[in-house]
C-alpha cells in the first residue's frame, strides 16, 4: 500500500522522469553488456578455432621455433601404450590475389582421422573410382576447404605461405564440423607432405598433437625425456590461456570505460530517487504522522530503486545486444592488430552475461537509492511537510563535505602509488574512484561558487530573469548538485582520455619519427593489419644486393612466442645496418649504437620498455627463450605492442627459430636517389617477383597514426555514451526541479514574467549547470589524466607517454559537454513556459 | 481600472476524462474604477476563479472580459503577460514571495521586469518597504520572515508599480486576527492613497468590511 501510494503510482504519473531515469540505467548496463559481449565474441571466435583445430588431442609437443620431424620418430616407441601423435603443420597465410587472411592446417589426412572429424561434402572424382577418390587430396596440389569458403572443386587458390606463393586446386569440399568451422571457415587444410613441398617446410612441423589416454604419467614422463631443445609439452589449451592472459589488460581497460557509462547512470537513480523524496516530501510526513515506521518508508524508496534496477537492466541488456553488433567489429579489429589474429563470431546472449546486466543495474541502482531512502526513512515527518528545507545544503554540511572530498583526494593519491596486481593496474583504478568521489563531494561548493560568481554578470546581461537563474542552483543544491556531478563525472572522463590519447597520439608521433629514419619500406602486402602473415622469401636479399641505389636494407622478422604463462614478440633484424644509418629510441644505454653493437658482439637482445617492466628486466640481465639465453644490451621505447619485443640479429633469429622468411626491408638509399624514383624502381623490378609494394616514409607514418586512430575510436564511442546519461541526468533534473517550482513558476507568470523569459531562466540555469559542470570535469580530467597515463597506462601496458595537452581536441568537448547541458534545458524550458498558471496556483 | 464582465461562464475538468464542473454560470458585473470591490463566500463557491478571470490569469469558457476598454478575453499570451506586468497587482494567501530573492529584491521585482534601472528600481522598493514598515528587514530572505512580515513584502510587491488594479485573494486567510487587520488597514490605506481599483476575494465577515462595498458569489452567480 505504501510502496503503492509513494512508487509505483507517482512513477506511473511521472512518465517522461520515468522513462528519463530508465533509459539512462538501461543505457550504462547496455555499455557494459555489448562490451562483456563483443569480448566474448572475439576471444570465443579464437577459443573455439583453436579447440577445432587441436581436435581430441590432450596434449602437444609445441616450440617456438619450427619442430624437426624426427621427433615423431622418436615417439614411435610409445605407440604400444596407447600414445597417439599426430604431425601438424598450423600457420597463418594469405589467400592471394585479395591477400585476406587464411589459416594453413597441413596433417596426415589419413592418420588424423583419430585426432580430428573430417567429414566430406564433395571431392573430386574420376570416373568409377570409390576409395580411390580420396588419393586425389593428396596430390602435390590439392586443397581442402570448408563448404563456407565458397569455393568449387577443382578452381585454383593461391596461397602464400611465408612468403611463398603457390597456387592450389580445391579437391575436397568439407561439411561444417571439426577444423572446418575454425577460424570462421578462413581454413585451408592440406597433407603434409603437400605443405612441405609446396612452402618450404620440408622436414619441419609446426607441432605434434599427442592422444595420451588418461594423462598417463608415465608416458608423460617419457615424452618429456625424449623433447627437443626448446620444446616443450603443454595442454592445448595453454595457447588459450596466453591470449587470455595477453588481452586482460585490454578487457579490464573497456569495462572500466564501461563502468564510466554506469557510474554516470548510477547519479541518475541516486538524483530519481531524491526527486521523488522531495516531490513527495509532504506524503511520506503524512504516512509518517499517521504511524508509517522508518523501516516501511526506506523500503517503500528502496524499492523505486530496485523497480528502477531492474527494468532499466532488461532494456540495457536488449539494448546491448544490439549495440554489440556495433563495437564488435571495432573491437576485433583492435585485437587483430594489437594482439591476434581472430575473426570474430555471432554475438550470443549467454545466461551468465543477462545475469551479470542484471545484477549490475539492479545492485548499483540500489545502493544509488540507499542514501536517500534512509534519509527520508529517518527526517521528521514535521521537516517533511514544511518545503524546501530538504533542498539546501548548509555551509557547515558543505564544508564537512569539503574535507570529505579531501581526504578523498589523499587516498587517490595514496593508491596510485600502488605497484600493479597480476598486471592489473588496481591502484589506478581505486585512484581513479576516489578522484571522481572528492569532485563529487565538491559538486555543491563548485555550484554555490559558480551561482555566486555568474550572479552579477548574469543580472547584467539578463536582468531579474538571470539574478533569478543564479539564485535558484543554489536553492535546490541537492538536486543540482548531484547533476551537476554527473555531468562533471562523464566531463572529466572524457578530458582525461581526450589527454591520453592526445598524449599517447603525440608521443607515438615522435617515436615514429625517430623510429622511422629510413627513405622507404618494402613490403610483401599493401596493409599493416597483414604484417604478420604476409613475408618475403629469404632470397630477396641477394636481388636487393644486386641494386645500385639501395645504401643498406634491414631485414625485419618478428613471430609471437611463449614466454612463461604469457606471451612476447621476438623480433630479427640486420643490427649492424640499424646501428649505421638507422636509430632506435633507447631508454637505457642513451647510445643506440653501444647497444646495438654489444648485442652483434655478444648475441644479445635489445628488449622493449613493456618487456622490462612487465619482467622486471634491465640491461645487463639474460632473457631466457626455450632453452637460450640472450645478454640484454638494451632497453628501447616501443609501442607497436604491449605485451613486449625482444630484437636480436637475423643471424641469431634465424639460428634460434630456424625462420628465414621476412616481414620487411627497410631501405636505405644512397645520397641524391629520390624515394620517389626508387619506389617505382623497386616495384618494377621486385614487383612481379616477390609481390612487393614499396612504402615511403610519409606513408608508413601516416598508416601508424590511422591505426592508432581507429584502436581509440571505442574509447570516444564509450564516453559519449557517457555524456548522453550524463545529459538525461540534467533534462531530469531540469524537468524536476521545474515540476518541484511549478508553483513559484506561476507566480512569476502572474507577475508578468513573459513564456521567454521563463524559457531564458530555464535555459540559463541549466547553462550555469552546464558550466559548472564542465568547469569541474576540466579540472577533474586533468586529474584523472596523469592517473591514467602515468599510473594505469604505465602498469598495463608498459608505455611511458610524455603528458601534452590536445588543445582542439579538448576544446571541442568542452563545446559538446556545455552545448549539451544548455540544450537539455530547452524542453524543459518549455514544459514551465507552457505550464497553465491557473492549476499551478490551484495546486500550490 | 474599470472592470466589466458580460455574461461570463466557466468550467473546468479536474482531469481529461471527468465530466466538465460549471463554477461561473452567466456572470455579468461592473466594478467602477477606483472602487474597493470585496467578492464574498464559502470555499469553493467561485471566488478564486472569478479573480483569476478578472487578472488574466485563465480566460473564461463563455462571455466577455474587459478591463477599461481593454477586452482581456481576446488579447493572446503576449498581451496578457505586459498586461498583467504593468497593469495588475497581487496579493495570495500564501504570500508567495520568490524565496530565493530577497526583501528588497521581490519587491523590486516587478519593476526589474519592467525594465526599470536597478538604481530606480532599488529606491522605490526601498520607499515602498518603508511604507510597509519593513525598511529594516530589506536583506532578508522570505524564509526570515513572520507571516505578517511576508504579505506586507507582498502587498509592496503589489503595489510598487503602481498598478491601476490590485487583486487580492484571502490576504488574511493565513495570518492571525492581528496581523489580519494590519495588513487590512494597510490595503485599505494603498487604496487611499493611490485609489487603484482593489477586488479582494473572502469569505471573512470583518474583512468585507473594509471595502466599499461587497459581491457575494455562490453556486457559480453573483448577487
Amino acid at each position: 500500500m505504501l510502496a503503492k501510494a509513494l512508487v509505483l503510482r507517482p512513477l506511473v504519473r511521472e512518465k517522461t522522469r520515468s522513462a528519463l531515469t530508465l533509459l539512462g540505467i538501461a543505457v550504462g548496463v547496455a555499455v557494459v553488456v555489448a562490451i562483456a559481449l563483443s569480448n566474448q565474441s572475439a576471444l570465443r571466435a579464437f577459443r573455439e578455432s583453436v579447440d577445432a583445430v587441436a581436435g581430441r588431442a590432450n596434449w602437444q609437443i609445441a616450440a617456438d621455433a619450427p619442430l624437426d620431424e624426427d621427433v615423431l620418430l622418436r615417439l614411435q616407441p610409445l605407440w604400444p601404450r596407447g600414445v597417439r601423435f599426430a604431425p601438424v603443420i598450423d600457420v597463418n597465410g594469405l589467400a592471394e590475389p585479395a591477400q585476406t587472411p587464411i589459416r594453413i592446417l597441413a596433417v596426415d589426412l589419413l592418420s588424423d582421422l583419430h585426432f580430428r572429424d573430417y567429414r566430406y561434402a564433395r571431392v573430386v572424382t574420376a570416373g568409377n573410382e570409390s576409395l580411390a577418390t580420396y588419393l586425389s587430396l593428396f596430390a602435390h596440389d590439392s586443397v581442402i576447404l570448408p563448404a563456407s569458403y565458397g569455393r568449387n572443386l577443382e578452381s585454383a587458390l593461391t596461397l602464400n605461405v611465408e612468403g611463398v606463393r603457390k597456387t592450389m586446386i580445391v579437391r575436397g569440399i568439407l561439411e561444417p564440423r571439426g577444423p572446418a568451422t575454425a577460424f570462421n571457415g578462413a581454413i585451408a587444410i592440406m597433407d603434409i607432405a603437400t605443405a612441405q613441398a609446396s612452402f618450404g617446410m620440408a622436414g619441419k612441423l609446426s607441432r605434434v598433437d599427442l592422444i595420451v589416454p588418461d594423462d598417463d604419467a608415465a608416458a608423460l614422463a617419457a615424452i618429456r625425456r625424449l623433447l627437443p631443445p626448446g620444446a616443450r609439452l603443454e595442454r592445448p589449451s595453454r595457447r588459450n590461456e596466453r591470449v587470455v592472459k595477453m588481452l586482460r589488460a585490454f578487457r579490464v581497460n573497456l569495462f572500466a570505460l564501461a563502468g564510466v557509462a554506469l557510474l554516470v547512470g548510477m547519479f541518475l537513480v541516486y538524483n530519481t530517487v531524491l526527486i521523488s523524496i522531495l516531490r513527495r516530501r509532504k506524503d511520506v510526513g503524512v504516512f509518517k504522522t499517521l504511524g508509517a515506521s522508518p523501516r516501511q518508508i526506506f523500503a517503500a524508496f528502496l524499492g523505486e530503486g530496485l523497480v528502477f534496477g531492474l527494468a532499466g537492466s532488461a532494456i540495457g541488456i536488449v539494448l546491448g545486444g544490439a549495440l554489440a553488433y556495433g563495437i564488435l567489429g571495432l573491437i576485433g579489429r583492435t585485437i587483430n592488430s594489437l594482439y591476434v589474429s581472430s575473426t570474430p563470431e555471432a554475438i550470443v546472449l549467454t545466461p551468465g552475461i543477462v545475469a551479470a546486466g542484471l545484477a549490475v543495474g539492479t545492485i548499483l541502482s540500489l545502493v544509488s537509492a540507499i542514501q536517500p531512502s534512509i534519509e527520508a526513512a529517518h527526517v521528521r515527518p514535521s521537516l517533511l511537510i514544511r518545503p524546501g528545507l530538504q533542498q539546501r545544503i548548509g555551509r557547515a554540511r558543505r564544508g564537512a563535505l569539503g574535507v570529505a572530498a579531501i581526504v578523498c583526494f589523499a587516498i587517490a593519491v595514496a593508491t596510485a602509488r600502488i605497484p600493479p596486481i597480476g598486471g592489473i593496474a588496481a591502484g589506478g583504478y581505486v585512484a581513479v574512484l576516489f578522484t571522481v568521489a572528492g569532485f563529487s563531494l565538491l559538486a555543491p561548493i563548485i555550484i554555490v561558487t559558480a551561482s555566486r560568481v555568474l550572479a552579477p554578470p548574469l543580472r547584467r546581461i539578463f536582468g531579474i530573469v538571470g539574478q533569478l537563474a543564479a539564485a535558484s542552483m543554489p536553492a535546490s543544491l541537492r538536486r543540482t548538485s548531484v547533476a551537476t556531478a554527473a555531468l562533471a563525472l562523464a566531463t572529466g572522463m572524457m578530458v582525461a582520455v581526450a589527454v591520453m590519447i592526445g598524449s599517447f597520439r603525440e608521443t607515438v608521433a615522435v617515436w615514429v619519427d625517430q623510429t622511422v629514419t629510413s627513405d622507404l619500406w618494402l613490403r610483401p602486402s599493401k596493409g599493416l593489419s597483414n604484417a604478420q602473415v604476409a613475408m618475403f622469401p629469404p632470397q630477396i636479399a641477394d636481388d636487393l644486393n644486386k641494386i645500385a641505389f639501395i645504401a643498406a636494407f634491414d631485414r625485419v622478422r618478428g613471430h609471437d612466442i611463449a614466454y612463461g604463462d604469457s606471451m612476447i614478440t621476438v623480433g630479427g633484424g640486420d643490427l649492424g645496418v640499424v646501428a649505421a644509418h638507422g636509430d632506435l629510441p633507447m631508454l637505457t644505454p642513451r647510445d643506440a649504437g653501444r647497444a646495438l653493437r654489444e648485442a652483434l658482439a655478444g648475441n644479445g637482445v635489445l628488449i622493449s620498455e613493456s618487456l622490462s617492466l612487465k619482467y622486471g628486466k634491465r640491461v645487463g640481465d639474460t632473457l631466457t627463450i626455450g632453452a637460450n639465453a640472450f645478454p640484454i644490451t638494451g632497453i628501447y621505447r616501443d609501442y607497436s605492442n604491449d605485451r613486449g619485443v625482444a630484437v636480436m640479429d637475423n643471424a641469431l633469429y634465424t639460428r634460434t627459430f630456424g625462420v628465414s622468411a621476412i616481414n620487411t626491408i627497410v631501405v636505405y638509399l644512397k645520397p641524391g636517389i629520390s624515394a620517389e624514383d626508387a619506389r617505382k624502381r623497386l616495384e618494377a623490378t621486385l614487383g612481379p617477383k616477390y609481390h612487393a609494394f614499396a612504402v615511403l616514409n610519409r606513408e608508413i607514418r601516416a598508416e601508424v597514426m590511422k591505426i592508432f586512430d581507429q584502436t581509440f575510436l571505442i574509447t570516444y564511442a564509450l564516453l559519449a555514451v557517457a555524456i548522453v546519461v550524463a545529459v538525461l541526468g540534467i533534462i531530469n533534473t531540469l524537468s524536476a526541479l521545474i515540476l518541484e517550482r511549478a508553483g513559484e513558476l506561476a507566480v512569476l507568470r502572474l507577475l508578468g514574467m513573459s513564456p521567454a523569459e521563463v524559457r531564458r531562466m530555464i535555459v540559463i540555469e541549466s547553462s550555469i549547470l552546464g558550466l559548472a559542470s564542465t568547469i569541474a570535469g576540466l579540472v577533474m580530467g586533468y586529474a584523472l589524466s596523469w592517473i591514467l597515463i602515468f599510473v594505469i597506462n604505465k602498469q598495463s601496458f608498459g608505455w611511458t607517454i610524455e603528458f601534452h595537452t590536445p588543445v582542439r581536441l579538448i576544446a571541442a568537448a568542452l563545446t559538446v559537454t556545455f552545448l549539451s547541458a544548455v540544450l537539455a534545458g530547452l524542453a524543459p524550458a518549455r514544459f514551465a513556459a507552457r505550464a497553465n498558471i491557473a492549476a499551478a496556483l490551484k495546486s500550490e | 481600472m474599470r472592470i466589466r464582465l458580460d455574461r461570463v461562464s466557466h468550467s473546468y475538468s479536474a482531469t481529461e476524462e471527468s465530466a466538465p464542473l460549471q463554477v461561473l454560470d452567466d456572470v455579468t458585473l461592473d466594478i467602477a474604477s477606483g472602487d474597493f470591490a470585496v467578492l464574498m463566500g464559502a470555499s469553493g463557491s467561485g471566488k478564486s476563479t472569478l479573480l483569476n478571470l478578472i487578472g488574466a490569469v485563465d480566460r473564461p469558457t463563455l462571455g466577455r472580459i474587459r478591463l477599461d476598454d481593454v477586452e482581456t478575453s481576446a488579447l493572446d499570451e503576449r498581451a496578457l503577460t505586459m498586461l498583467r506586468r504593468k497593469s495588475i497587482g497581487y496579493i495570495f494567501q500564501f504570500f508567495n514571495l520568490i524565496p530565493t530573492l530577497n526583501v528588497l529584491e521581490n519587491v523590486a521585482f516587478p519593476l526589474s521586469l519592467a525594465g526599470v534601472a536597478r538604481a530606480e528600481a532599488d529606491g522605490r522598493a526601498r520607499s515602498v518597504l518603508d511604507e510597509v514598515g519593513l525598511a529594516a528587514r530589506a536583506a532578508h530572505y522570505p524564509n526570515e520572515l513572520s507571516g505578517g512580515e511576508m504579505q506586507r513584502v507582498a502587498i509592496g510587491r503589489a503595489i510598487v508599480h503602481r498598478p491601476p488594479l490590485i487583486l487580492a485573494d484571502e490576504p488574511t486567510g493565513n495570518l492571525d486576527s492581528r496581523n489580519g487587520e494590519r495588513i487590512l488597514d494597510l490595503i485599505r490605506a494603498v487604496h487611499g492613497a493611490q485609489r487603484p481599483t482593489i477586488v479582494m476575494a473572502t469569505h471573512s465577515e470583518r474583512a468585507a468590511a473594509y471595502g466599499d462595498y461587497v459581491i457575494h458569489v455562490g453556486d457559480g452567480h453573483v448577487g
